[in-house]
């Protein structure tokens, strides 16, 4: 009996370490309600997320998806925005910030999910990676060129502009012909 | 009491082939739920009593387990219910995983009633002759877990028998099933080789060898193949014309109630019945017949 003791206290400590890892939010909680006011001496980026690829290339998208409201007419989702820039704030942290500010749906992959050693974003407002197409997925330019870096290891600077941009086609048609820089792969 | 496994094993075999195939091709709620309820009221003529509702249990918290797994893993769907690290865990990546949980388990009742109705010297009736080699090393993997278990019971109660592990604790019963489970993975090799020379020595697969069966293909056994292959068609047709597709992301998609998909509903609702249909025919005759006496 002693020894079924143990174990049932180790395996109480292990849950108890698995609980408390784990952080559980309602909703309401998740999403801000408000957001850093922009003051006169605060570093700002500016950020946008677009989908226009999607419109030309419609037959490719998952039929579900065929939709105004997964897939907005002029493909933008997120207009462009200026946001406060936090030190130490990576591409991500400004993305996750936006997008819980909007309620955009987002979802990525964490740091310790993948083998890149940065976060991967993997959808954002339903639109997946593989949504629209085998060479699809999700992608940023930080002023017009891609940074080459994961979006958990790029840190901007004040005034940068951050564009996020779904492609159809491994990042050609939106103009990254090198084929690098996806989101750091 | 058994109607369905007195068919010919060309049949069965075709008809568990055709369930298979269009359960584990299919991620529509209605034919899963349809599969599922089929596969277990099927099981549970074959398998009556205790053991049963045992399964039952065991196989509840699998269908839970793999239900759970699926929306940790994936946020999308449109109706977050609460976030988990920062990730949504959503309404609809529950509901797909209990549809994935209904296509697990429904598959795997249909293998357990496989295994009790499609015997081996059944299965080798319909291959050992085209395919020797393989359908013997087939009819080995099939019967292995059965086998298994029954021999690791048995190891089980020599170990107890002989005084060790017999306490009561729970980790002495783990040490005492681990200790099982090293000797059965010996004993389970070496059963496979003394089986493949055991066949070899009787000259199975030699050319001009003849092997004796009761089996007879009846007129009842050719419209029981005729009504699963219609059957197999059609719901095959509904889903190549695309009255089958289900999507769950980013919203549920709702059930097609469209003429067509309905007659596909009932057409593979009918061919999971079947067995059930069957055995449950007999018992009553039986039952009826009893009562004459």
């Amino acid at each position: 009996m002693k020894k079924d003791l143990l174990v049932l206290l180790a395996v109480v400590l292990l849950a108890v370490f698995v609980i408390r890892g784990t952080e559980i939010q309602s909703v309401d909680e998740y999403y801000l309600t408000h957001i850093d006011d922009i003051s006169e001496d605060s570093e700002t980026v500016f950020l946008s997320i677009r989908c226009d690829t999607i419109l030309e290339n419609w037959d490719a998208l998952d039929s579900a998806l065929r939709s105004e409201q997964y897939v907005p007419k002029d493909g933008v989702i997120l207009q462009k925005t200026e946001y406060v820039l936090r030190p130490g704030d990576s591409v991500f942290d400004l993305l996750s910030r936006a997008t819980r500010h909007h309620k955009i749906q987002m979802e990525y992959q964490g740091v310790r999910d993948n083998g890149y050693g940065s976060a991967y974003i993997r959808g954002i407002h339903y639109l997946y990676e593989f949504s629209c197409g085998p060479l699809s997925g999700w992608l940023y330019t930080v002023n017009g060129a891609f940074p080459g870096y994961g979006c958990s290891k790029y840190f901007p600077k004040d005034g940068d502009v951050i564009e996020w941009k779904y492609t159809c086609d491994l990042g050609r048609d939106v103009g990254n012909d090198s084929g690098s820089g996806l989101q750091g792969r | 009491m058994k109607a369905f496994g007195a068919l010919h094993p060309l049949v069965l075999f075709c008809y568990f082939i055709a369930v298979l195939f269009l359960s584990a091709f299919t991620s529509h709620p209605v034919l899963l739920a349809l599969s599922l309820l089929g596969a277990v009221c099927f099981w549970a003529t074959l398998e009556q009593g205790g053991g049963f509702w045992r399964s039952m249990g065991y196989y509840a918290v699998l269908f839970l387990l793999i239900a759970v797994t699926n929306p940790l893993f994936s946020h999308n769907g449109v109706t977050p219910l609460f976030f988990l690290n920062g990730n949504p865990v959503t309404l609809e990546a529950i509901l797909m995983g209990i549809d994935i949980a209904a296509l697990m388990v429904s598959i795997i009742f249909w293998c357990k009633c496989y295994s009790l109705v499609m015997t081996s010297d059944k299965f080798l009736y319909l291959f050992g002759r085209i395919v020797p080699k393989l359908s013997l090393v087939l009819s080995m993997a099939l019967r292995f877990i059965p086998l298994f278990q029954n021999q690791a019971q048995r190891v089980g109660r020599a170990q107890k028998a002989m005084g060790l592990y017999a306490g009561t604790s729970y980790v002495d019963k783990l040490r005492g099933g681990l200790r099982v489970f090293s000797v059965m993975v010996t004993w389970s090799l070496e059963n496979a080789v003394d089986t493949g020379d055991s066949m070899r020595a009787r000259g199975y697969g030699l050319k001009g060898r003849t092997s004796f069966s009761l089996f007879r293909f009846t007129l009842r056994d050719g419209v029981f193949l005729a009504g699963t292959a219609i059957l197999f068609a059609a719901v095959l047709a509904g889903m190549r014309m695309g009255y089958l597709h289900f999507t769950f992301y980013p919203e549920v998609a709702p059930v097609q109630t469209a003429l067509a998909a309905i007659w596909c509903y009932v057409c593979y609702g009918l061919l999971a019945f079947l067995p059930f249909i069957l055995e449950t025919e007999e018992n009553l005759k039986w039952i009826y017949s009893v009562s004459k006496i």
